[in-house]
């Protein structure tokens, strides 16, 4: 392979794990929003949670990062749980910035909570398949990026099947689509959302204990992360989540090139200047909602 | 089974009958209340005043959910089937039971309406109108309702469906589901039915047999003015 | 009756004379730095409280300010040059960065905030040369100890505050306060909401840079951490704590929040948890703020004086329809609706459910377009124009449910309405609140609704009306029939669409029944009750 094509290919490869770690927050980021029609600031911060578990959990049980990972996930969903109840549940009845605005403050202090219990210093996490790099040919992957690629596929992939094959992911889609009627043919809209919740929260866990391994776990770790998510849903569509992965994806490569070529700060300048450029041009993202009904 | 006492969805309007048996038809110009009173009998709105009673007991206070599972089956106004959601997905959500039973609910559903049969995979935003109510119809029976409501199912409708919707409606009255079904095809809706009851202004104005209805000036007064 | 925000206002200042003569050189500063985020926190308070929108760049707003201030008074300019740039630059900013997204939904223009605000902060801490880079700039012309800070700080505060009060005085409040209650309405009632939140937006940067340029002289630097999300969010902190929508809201938050880590100081590193459990507490307690939840302890009554008389008689113009078609995901609703309403006439429209009426009635008043087909008022074509502008060329429409938005009492929304008709739009142009509250009242007390008095505010030549019975008992309808036909009597052409055949026979001068998509007949009330493809409609074929 000729030099340039190398770079490239390998500047999309390590974009690609990056990619898929955004994918997961993203995923997470657009289930509440399905859900209830509210974006959750605090998505991130519930990354940086998750991570700070890992961290916690690896100091105390001497196990691989494999097997941590249901553990946090399972943490986080009861995390969820009580996020729901705080951040939602008080405010369904109000405008949606009612809402929004409560995960910003729930967000904040997590924020804050952790630096006062952690500090600000970054923290390394386990990993999950070991540290080093593996090599294809000329091509370069390190064994977390690795690990977050693998992860990212099996658990995007359970979700699909999740939300695609099980009544309870049908149902999910149902309220999110018409909660009015889903309640009158007897489906617990409530309680779905909180499920959703939980299933973010975990999301969010597992990525947070994927990254907390290869680039370290500090309280803003998830300022970054809402951002990109938060575009991710808006180039790929507001609500579909296939266009949330796709999103992400695209993100993620593209900062990775760019960053590659000339510097990460570019990459962020020239991200931001492309996203207006696609508001502009087409709003509705890559993979628009469905038509709404006319009444 | 069903038992409306003094409901008044609208001040002033106050509603009373009692449902058993058969197919009950509600009738009367828009505005009258028809869908309020319906939502008003599935949860979905408060009344003003008056009680709702479902085999003898109170459900004012219960949730839709509630009165859901407790076997009031709803086909609202407009079909509002799930869109994204293919039409085997539509019909198996709903159903809260082993999935062996759904298995049996979703074959005996596709026998009354066959015409979804082959089209268990389409996304149901694909479908036309007429298919869509009966992909709402066929999710309403998935919860095994003992008392169906239907909002003006015919609505939008070619004639030849709408005989065929209604006949579906008479078979199903028949094997003993109670139908309340609000409508403004009146002579269709009439020529299937056991009872009706005449709406106007939120209040009911005449009640008694099809045939009683068929030829009551209130009835022409009410939508003819 | 003096109000609650008039009140916290005079508290304020004492607070602040308490400082200057009793404080130490530590607290005059702190004062002095709380002058600056106060400037932040009212500039904000005009996007968010009074336009509704949820801007994320009013800190990378402050923080260009401050940066401007440093860079321009190194660089050796005049205090009276300085001023204005670091107020006019982060404004012409933010109108651009504005521009992309005018047109969008809420959630796009918070992302074009956000965005912006992440390329501000990357200017500030990357261009090592412009912006001192992650140092920041020292050596800012600053003023000493002792009260100089303060008094010029809150000496501009002052000012700052007359200039928002002034900004959303009279009519304007009414207005903005129907704009982000209900976009939808707020259009039809003749607002533009793009519009407001663009001018909100920019001036709010405005007063963040001023803000922004004092804290730099106040502190003598400035550094990147001025850019960080934490400013932003502290921004968004004082002003929901303090009062959305408030000025002295906007200023007591920010004395709040300013001097929250001295307060928490003995809790040592954990105060700042403080902050956002307090923001969560004041969402979920007093989601008005602390002036909101005072104004619904001593609640100000507004004394309105006598009615005036009803205006001058309505241009006369006649509404023409013609060919009009609209599917909607390949149905089709209307298949070539022609319709003519002329001055002085009542048209009622009829058709069963589904045929299509309440789309004829939206794409009249601009909330949609017709795939084909004209719609003229007067010799004006109306298809393509928004529908805030339709309704101030004259046709006013209602809607079927009639309460006002949630916090808007009916004597609000009609005040709106009758501002946008006079002028007002947004900030800085407006008319004197009483006069509009009496004709206000006026329109209400002839209206057996809240909602068709709005649509009278508008003065409209032609009034849609989507079901205006329902719901009326016998009484009301009389009320209503006998207003509808002063209305027409006005010279004011109305289409009635309704469901009530006995209100409609005695009143409109001419029926028009759509069926499929289609004017099926017009005539008189009896010629169409008798017309048996009417009748076949409604009451099946077997009735004819």
């Amino acid at each position: 392979m000729p030099a340039e094509l190398t770079t490239l290919a390998q500047l999309l490869l390590n974009g690609l794990a990056l990619g898929a770690a955004y994918a997961l927050v993203a995923l997470g980021f657009v289930l509440i929003l399905n859900a209830t029609g509210a974006i959750n600031f605090a998505q991130g911060d519930m990354v940086m949670l998750g991570g700070y578990a890992a961290v916690a959990l690896a100091r105390v049980l001497p196990i691989s990062g494999l097997v941590l990972l249901p553990l946090v996930m399972l943490a986080m969903a009861g995390f969820g749980l009580l996020f729901s109840l705080l951040a939602w549940r008080p405010f369904r009845h109000r405008p949606p910035i009612f809402g929004l605005l409560a995960t910003v403050a729930l967000g904040l202090t997590l924020q804050e909570a952790m630096n006062a219990v952690e500090g600000a210093a970054p923290q390394a996490g386990p990993t999950l398949l070991g540290t080093g790099e593996i090599r294809f040919g000329p091509l370069g992957l390190s064994r977390a990026s690795l690990g977050i690629l693998i992860a990212g596929l099996v658990l995007g992939l359970a979700q699909a099947w999740l939300l695609g094959r099980t009544q309870f992911g049908r149902r999910l889609r149902a309220s999110a689509q018409d909660s009015v009627t889903a309640r009158a043919l007897g489906i617990p809209v409530d309680r779905l959302i909180a499920a959703s919740f939980m299933l973010a929260a975990a999301l969010a866990g597992a990525v947070g204990l994927l990254l907390s391994g290869p680039y370290f776990v500090t309280p803003t770790t998830g300022n970054d992360l809402i951002l990109r998510a938060y575009i991710a849903v808006t180039i790929g569509g507001w609500g579909s989540l296939k266009g949330a992965v796709v999103g992400a994806l695209l993100i993620a490569l593209f900062e990775s090139v760019v960053a590659g070529y000339a510097s990460s700060v570019v990459a962020t300048a020239a991200l931001y200047g492309a996203v207006l450029l696609l508001l502009v041009v087409r709003p509705a993202g890559l993979f628009p909602a469905l038509l709404g009904r006319r009444a | 089974m069903l038992r409306l006492d003094q409901v008044e969805i609208r001040r002033g309007g106050a509603i009373g009958f009692a449902l058993d048996r058969g197919i009950t038809v509600l009738l009367g110009p828009n505005g009258a209340g028809k869908t309020e009173l319906l939502e008003a009998i599935m949860g979905l709105r408060r009344p003003c005043a008056g009680s709702i009673r479902f085999d003898g007991t109170d459900i004012g206070r219960w949730t839709p959910e509630r009165r859901a599972r407790a076997g009031i089956g709803w086909c609202p106004e407009g079909r509002r089937v799930f869109p994204g959601l293919s039409v085997g997905e539509n019909l198996e959500l709903v159903a809260r039971t082993s999935r062996a039973e759904r298995r049996r609910r979703l074959d005996r559903v596709l026998d009354h309406l066959p015409t979804l049969r082959d089209r268990l995979g389409v996304a149901a935003w694909t479908l036309s109108g007429g298919q869509q109510q009966m992909l709402a119809i066929g999710r309403a029976l998935m919860t095994a309702p003992r008392l169906l409501l239907l909002d003006e199912p015919s609505r939008g409708l070619a004639p030849m469906l709408v005989a065929d919707l209604f006949q579906l409606l008479r078979r199903l009255a028949d094997d003993g589901l109670i139908v309340l079904l609000a409508e403004q095809a009146v002579a269709a809706a009439l020529q299937i039915a056991d009872r009706g009851l005449v709406l106007e202004r939120g209040g009911l104005r005449a009640s008694g047999t099809a045939d009683e209805i068929r030829s009551h000036a209130a009835l022409e007064r009410s939508l003819l003015g | 009756m003096i109000r609650p925000a008039a009140l916290v206002g005079l508290a304020i200042c004492g607070w602040l004379l308490a400082v200057l003569i009793l404080g130490s050189g530590y607290e005059l500063r702190l004062m002095a730095l709380a002058a600056a985020s106060a400037l932040m926190a009212i500039g904000y308070q005009l996007v968010f409280g009074q336009a509704g929108a949820l801007s994320l760049a009013q800190g990378a707003c402050f923080a260009i300010g401050a940066y401007g201030a440093s860079i321009l008074s190194r660089l050796g300019w005049p205090l009276w040059a300085e001023l204005p740039a670091t107020v006019l630059v982060p404004a012409v900013l933010a109108g651009l960065a504005h521009a992309p997204v005018r047109r969008l939904d809420g959630h796009f223009f918070a992302l074009a905030t956000l965005g912006f605000a992440v390329l501000v902060r990357l200017v500030a801490v990357d261009a090592q040369g412009l912006t001192g880079g992650a140092n920041g700039l020292v050596g800012v012309p600053a003023f000493g100890r002792g009260p100089g800070a303060m008094l010029v700080g809150w000496g501009v505060v002052g000012l700052a505050a007359a200039l928002a009060l002034w900004l959303k005085r009279g009519g304007n409040g009414p207005a903005l306060a129907l704009v982000r209650g209900d976009a939808d309405l707020a259009r039809a009632s003749g607002l533009d909401p793009a519009r407001i939140r663009a001018r909100g937006f920019v001036l709010a940067a405005g007063f963040a840079g001023a803000g922004g340029a004092l804290q730099a002289h106040v502190l003598g630097l400035v550094s990147p951490d001025v850019a960080d999300f934490q400013v932003m969010v502290g921004c968004l902190a004082m002003v929901v704590i303090g009062g959305r929508g408030s000025v002295a809201g906007a200023v007591l938050g920010a004395l709040l929040i300013g001097h929250l880590p001295e307060w928490l100081r003995p809790l040592g590193a954990s105060y700042r948890i403080a902050y956002g459990l307090g923001l969560f507490a004041c969402l979920l307690v007093a989601p008005a703020g602390l002036i909101g939840a005072l104004e619904r302890i001593w609640p100000s009554r507004r004394t309105i004086g006598a009615p005036t008389p009803s205006p001058a008689a309505p241009a006369r113009r006649t509404l023409r329809i013609e060919g009009l078609e609209k599917s909607y995901g390949g149905i089709a609703v209307l298949r070539g609706v022609t319709l003519e309403i002329r001055p002085g006439e009542i048209v009622g429209l009829i058709g069963p459910n589904g045929s299509g009426k309440t789309t004829l009635v939206n794409l009249i008043s601009g909330l949609d377009r017709p795939d084909r087909g004209t719609i003229r008022l007067g010799d004006r074509p109306l298809e393509r124009l928004s529908p805030d502008r339709i309704a101030l060329a004259g046709v006013a429409r209602s809607f079927q449910s009639p309460a006002p938005p949630v916090g808007m009492t009916p004597l609000d929304l009609v005040t709106a309405a009758l501002a946008a008709k006079v002028g007002c739009v947004g900030f800085g142009a407006a008319a004197a609140l009483d006069p509009l509250h009496r004709q206000a009242e006026g329109l209400l007390r002839r209206s057996p609704s809240s909602d068709i008095a709005r649509a009278l505010a508008l003065d409209p030549a032609i009034l849609l009306l989507d079901e205006p019975a329902a719901g009326l008992d016998a009484d009301e309808r009389d009320r209503l029939a006998s207003l509808l036909r002063a209305l027409a009597d006005e010279g004011r052409g109305l289409l009635v669409v309704e469901h009530d055949m006995a209100f409609l026979m005695r009143l409109a001068d001419r029926v028009a029944v759509l069926l499929d998509g289609r004017i099926a007949r017009v005539g008189t009330a009896a010629e169409v009750r008798a017309d048996p493809v009417v009748r076949a409609a409604y009451l099946g074929p077997a009735a004819c």
